[in-house]
């Protein structure tokens, strides 16, 4: 029993060779013909941002560029890696985890947290509201930071 | 585990976006959803890396589809013939165009068995093993010798899986499944509707998925574990421990199980990915993965030259994981894509010729023609077979290093060329995360396109697998695979039941003596008892091994004690207590007895007339007065032979005169026969010994020669035939005084005989009968074949068959009789080519040490030729002891004779009382073919054989 795939039948060459006749030198696939015009757009494009005129030399060069970009991006699809795929596979390269080399967590430390001797308690009757509000905010700050012991490695 | 997410899942861009952010910061983003109680610490909500969502069964949601998951059988491929293989795939490829409008995963998978685990299963199967002798190689060495000689190898176990597309989930579908939590409280059965739904689509798909072909059976919770363990952890050894499977169905967070067990990483256009083991055993292993793609492919000639191809890639040394996507497409569909198709060729014709006057290519033609065979193939005669499908497959072997991973991916290459086309394609990451479960595709390249036909003639169930994992290791096997084999004689009795008889085959010099003593020495390790008949004598070697030499006896019965092999002693006397388990133990026992007594004339009158010349033997009237007066004797046990001779003298019919003729002939050989015949009060049976090995040799036996008919035999090559048979009774005899359930194991070589004398079959079906109920296996090794198949229905008795080299044709063919194998299908040359040097040595003065290759038929469907290896350096003194090429340059070795004696049966009274059992007894008549109207044809049979056999090993 001979058995085949159908792959044969999908992979027509369809190529232009050009309008009747008037056969082109070379013979191009239409994928070529459509990926050529937009690089050709491109390149272009580019060439205007950069500040080159439009002129017979530069769009010259511009055709050479386009075909050598071309025959790049044509070398590299098929029939079996079509243009989307290859498209598809170079995001999926991109966008594929890396090793992380850097390392992350290590020993845990509690040197951050605060810890007083003593909690905050009631102040005493006698003293008088109106003068502890008056006390300033900075006095305040400074006075806990002579109280407080920090880290627990470091007690004072 | 995937350190990116990259979620296809389009269901939530926001909650996707939320929940990368959450891996990304240990998770400490909380979800604000929900009203939680007052104290109620606010728990990270969780979504696996990968698309599958929750495995109910073996059905495994995604968010967009669900997936049915069926394990399918292993199928043999080897010896099978063509037009089976072929309905095989045209079975597979009738279930998979059943399939119309569906996406299946084919996933092939190994479950490793390393050979420490072969060893675990094998100490503890090995039951009342041979205690260990001082000085000599102990149990434990000898197992460890063992596993050395396999280091690294693997009884891998391939698995093959299929996942089957049941239906897209809509929108509904999946916000039900997300409030499952509160719906359960509220209205729980909307929580399984869906899958309620889907519950006849399910059948369904059970249904066609395990008919014939494929037998898929639906996947068990330990099963799909094992599957999504291997695919998230691609490449990584196996994990020693899973954990445990859940019994309820796993949810989205249960499958972290999976995903963290592992993690992938790749560097951009590397040619491997990285997996990197995270928890249990794999934890800081590091393997690279190469995974490589189906490309282009010729036409294949499956099944006659070409293998299936998916199960070729089982010749690399190395597990090799098979991932398919598999659209299955509705012949509507084609059609119209066949049709553009043509258009674009037939407008690529019209460019070249009509609007540049240029030849077009030869393809072009080429495509045209194929379009339209295939629209013919999808329209006309059996359409179903003519369904196309789109399929990727993708191929994954993995290293230590990357290095290694691409030589084994160089090593696919090659072993697929120049037919198929493997690819290694870019973006390797993506396309190692299509093997898991559940993932979409990950890129269309590489897509091919074919009949359901072509997919089905990859068989990926084709297995060379032959024996079990238990037994004694006999070497591996040498097709497409090369897997270690292990059998146990003694599975087919206790687990199977089916007969314990094995035939072995094999010319000259092909390895007969050198596996059979290989089998017996190392199942003697393992506990086994065997008694063998050796008619030459070189086994006997075997009781002389240090570690066997306290627990064996060689006996040569030509030097024995007067009567060891009366045919009257030599059948057993049943036993009352061995028919306890019966429904009427008396009426058993005494049916019994009478076949033991039936047997013992039969077997008396067959000896006797093979004894006289054949011109007396073949007179009727011989006949008839043998028959009476072993009538007269009876079938007591405690008779012999020469009470046959009296009643022969004492014979008063019109036949009185012959039968004194007939009796002085046997009275002339009476001197020769006195192994028949026990002196006066004196009974060879009365010494019991418990010996774990007994070798009965007949060296000096006149045994006749090849191609000599019966008729041209001498009156010690007759003897000799008949004492051979009357010996191969005695080492049957031998079971029956051991305990039933004891493994006991009997081996006859050169068993030619059993088809030269008429109880042959009697011995035959007694060994097929008794072999299951009391646990013995039966080795019988011949040089012809034809030997065995003479012997009616021994075939369908048979169990497991080696099969060594033959050179004559017609002996190939009866070998493939004897192994079940289809004849005329060329499996011939195989049988010939077995352990065959390569051409250019025959004039080589050096002996032939390659290891011997036989045929083995497991008797449980496996047949596969294997190459018999006992070449571990523990197993030196085995090696050499069984070596039986003549060697002038070695010392001669004397067979040590010891005095006779073999273990007792009781000598209980043997009362006359046959008479009121005359129907039993007339059965058991029948049984052994004791009638009188065998007169004329007894001696027919057996008598011409055929040329091939070259003298006795």
């Amino acid at each position: 029993m001979r058995v085949r795939t159908d792959d044969e039948v999908y992979r027509v060459d369809a190529v232009w060779l050009g309008p009747p006749r008037a056969t082109f030198p070379w013979r191009a696939r239409y994928v070529a013909w459509g990926v050529g015009i937009v690089v050709f757009l491109l390149v272009t494009a580019v060439q205007r941002q950069v500040g080159f005129g439009f002129d017979f030399i530069n769009t010259g060069w511009g055709f050479v560029i386009t075909i050598a970009l071309t025959r790049f991006i044509c070398a590299r699809i098929s029939h079996e890696r079509p243009l989307s795929s290859v498209l598809a596979m170079w995001v999926r390269e991109l966008t594929a985890p890396r090793e992380t080399t850097t390392g992350r967590g290590g020993a845990a430390s509690a040197a951050r947290i605060r810890v007083a001797p003593q909690r905050p308690r009631k102040r005493h009757k006698g003293a008088k509201r109106a003068s502890a509000s008056a006390r300033s905010q900075h006095r305040r700050q400074q006075d806990r930071r002579q109280k407080e012991v920090r880290g627990v490695r470091t007690p004072a | 585990m995937f350190g990116r997410r990259r979620d296809r899942d389009r269901r939530s861009a926001a909650h996707v976006a939320q929940h990368a952010a959450a891996a990304r910061d240990d998770r400490k983003v909380y979800s604000k959803r929900g009203r939680r109680l007052p104290g109620e610490q606010s728990v990270p909500s969780y979504t696996p890396s990968i698309a599958a969502r929750s495995i109910d069964g073996h059905l495994l949601r995604t968010g967009q589809e669900v997936y049915a998951w069926y394990r399918l059988a292993p199928q043999r491929w080897s010896f099978r013939s063509d037009s089976q293989r072929q309905d095989l795939i045209a079975a597979i490829a009738g279930q998979y165009a059943e399939l119309q409008g569906r996406w299946m995963h084919l996933r092939v998978t190994t479950r490793p068995y390393p050979i420490r685990m072969w060893a675990e299963a094998h100490v503890h199967n090995a039951v009342r093993r041979l205690p260990d002798t001082p000085g000599t190689l102990s149990f434990d060495d000898y197992m460890v010798g063992e596993q050395q000689q396999l280091m690294g190898r693997s009884m891998a176990e391939k698995e093959v899986y299929l996942g089957v597309q049941v239906q897209t989930r809509n929108m509904m579908d999946r916000a039900v499944e997300r409030a499952a939590p509160v719906l359960r409280k509220v209205f729980p059965d909307a929580v399984d509707a869906e899958l309620v739904a889907i519950e006849s689509e399910i059948d369904h798909l059970d249904q066609v998925i395990g008919s014939a072909g494929l037998e898929g059976r639906p996947a068990t919770a330990e099963e799909m574990s094992w599957l999504m363990h291997r695919s998230c952890s691609l490449g990584l050894p196996a994990p020693r421990n899973l954990p445990a499977v859940p019994g309820a169905p796993w949810e989205p967070e249960d499958l972290a199980s999976f995903t963290d067990a592992a993690d992938f990483h790749q560097e951009p256009y590397a040619p491997t990915v990285t997996v990197r083991g995270r928890t249990g055993s794999n934890a800081g292993i590091k393997r690279h993965v190469a995974v490589l793609t189906v490309g282009l492919m010729h036409g294949l000639q499956i099944p006659e030259q070409d293998d299936p191809w998916v199960q070729r890639s089982d010749r690399l040394p190395a597990a090799v994981e098979w991932s398919a996507r598999i659209y299955v497409r509705r012949p509507e569909e084609v059609s119209g894509e066949l049709q553009r198709q043509m258009s674009k060729v037939r407008s690529q014709v019209r460019h070249y010729t009509d609007e540049h006057e240029l030849d077009p290519p030869q393809s072009l033609a080429r495509q045209a023609s194929r379009v339209l065979e295939i629209d013919d193939e999808m329209t006309s005669g059996f359409t179903a077979l003519g369904t196309r499908v789109r399929s990727w497959w993708r191929l994954a072997v993995s290293g230590p290093t990357e290095r290694e991973a691409l030589r084994l991916a160089q090593g696919l290459l090659d072993l697929y060329k120049p037919k198929i086309a493997i690819e290694h394609p870019e973006a390797q990451y993506a396309i190692a995360r299509e093997f898991i479960p559940g993932e979409p595709l990950s890129s269309s390249a590489y897509l091919r396109r074919g009949s359901v036909l072509w997919a089905a003639s990859a068989v990926p169930t084709a297995t060379a697998e032959v024996g079990d994992r238990r037994g004694i290791l006999l070497g591996e096997t040498v097709t497409a695979t090369r897997r270690p084999v292990a059998w146990d004689p003694w599975m087919a009795q206790e687990l199977r039941d089916s007969s314990g008889l094995t035939a072995m085959v094999a010319g000259l010099g092909a390895g007969k003596s050198f596996l059979g003593g290989g089998i017996v020495y190392k199942t003697l390790r393992a506990g086994a008892h065997w008694t063998l008949l050796d008619p030459s004598g070189p086994l006997a070697a075997l009781c002389e091994l240090p570690e066997l030499k306290p627990y064996a006896r060689p006996i040569n019965l030509l030097n024995a004690q007067a009567g060891i092999l009366n045919p009257y002693r030599v059948v057993a006397e049943p036993q009352l207590d061995h028919f306890m388990d019966e429904e009427d133990p008396e009426r058993s026992w005494r049916r019994e007895r009478a076949l033991a007594a039936a047997t013992r004339r039969r077997l008396v009158l067959d000896v006797l007339s093979g004894l006289l010349p054949y011109e007396v033997s073949r007179l009727p009237q011989t006949r008839i007065v043998l028959l009476r007066a072993v009538r007269t004797v009876g079938g007591r046990p405690d008779a012999h032979p020469g009470m046959v001779f009296e009643a022969l003298r004492r014979d008063a019919s019109e036949h009185h005169e012959h039968a004194v003729v007939v009796a002085d002939f046997l009275d002339e050989m009476r001197e020769r026969m006195s192994l028949l015949i026990p002196e006066q009060d004196l009974d060879p049976y009365n010494e019991a010994r418990d010996d774990r090995l007994t070798v009965l040799t007949m060296a000096g036996l006149n045994l006749p020669k090849d191609g000599v008919g019966r008729e041209h035999w001498t009156d010690a090559e007759a003897l000799g035939v008949e004492m051979l048979n009357l010996a191969a009774w005695l080492t049957q005899r031998s079971i029956y005084e051991r305990p039933k359930d004891l493994r006991k194991g009997v081996w006859i070589d050169e068993a030619f005989f059993l088809s030269e004398v008429p109880t042959g079959r009697v011995l035959m079906n007694r060994f097929a009968r008794d072999s299951r109920k009391w646990n013995v296996r039966v080795l019988l090794s011949s040089q012809i074949p034809a030997d065995f198949l003479k012997i009616q229905g021994f075939v369908t008795l048979l169990d497991s068959v080696f099969v060594g080299r033959l050179d004559d044709d017609q002996a190939q063919a009866d070998a493939l009789r004897l192994l079940k194998v289809p004849v005329g299908a060329g499996y011939e040359q195989v049988v010939a080519s077995l352990g065959r040097r390569p051409g250019g040595v025959r004039n080589n003065v050096e002996r032939d040490r390659a290891p011997r290759q036989f045929i083995f038929g497991d008797g449980a469907g496996g047949v596969e030729r294997i190459r018999i290896d006992f070449s571990g350096p523990h197993l030196e003194h085995l090696r050499n002891a069984l070596d039986t090429t003549p060697d002038a340059l070695r010392d001669g070795q004397e067979s040590t004779e010891v005095e006779v004696s073999s273990p007792p049966q009781d000598p209980f009274a043997y009362a006359e009382q046959y008479t009121d059992e005359y129907d039993d007894e007339l059965a058991a008549d029948l049984e052994v073919g004791l009638t009188d109207e065998l007169v004329d044809s007894a001696h027919g049979e057996g008598g011409n054989r055929r040329p091939g056999r070259e003298g006795s090993a």
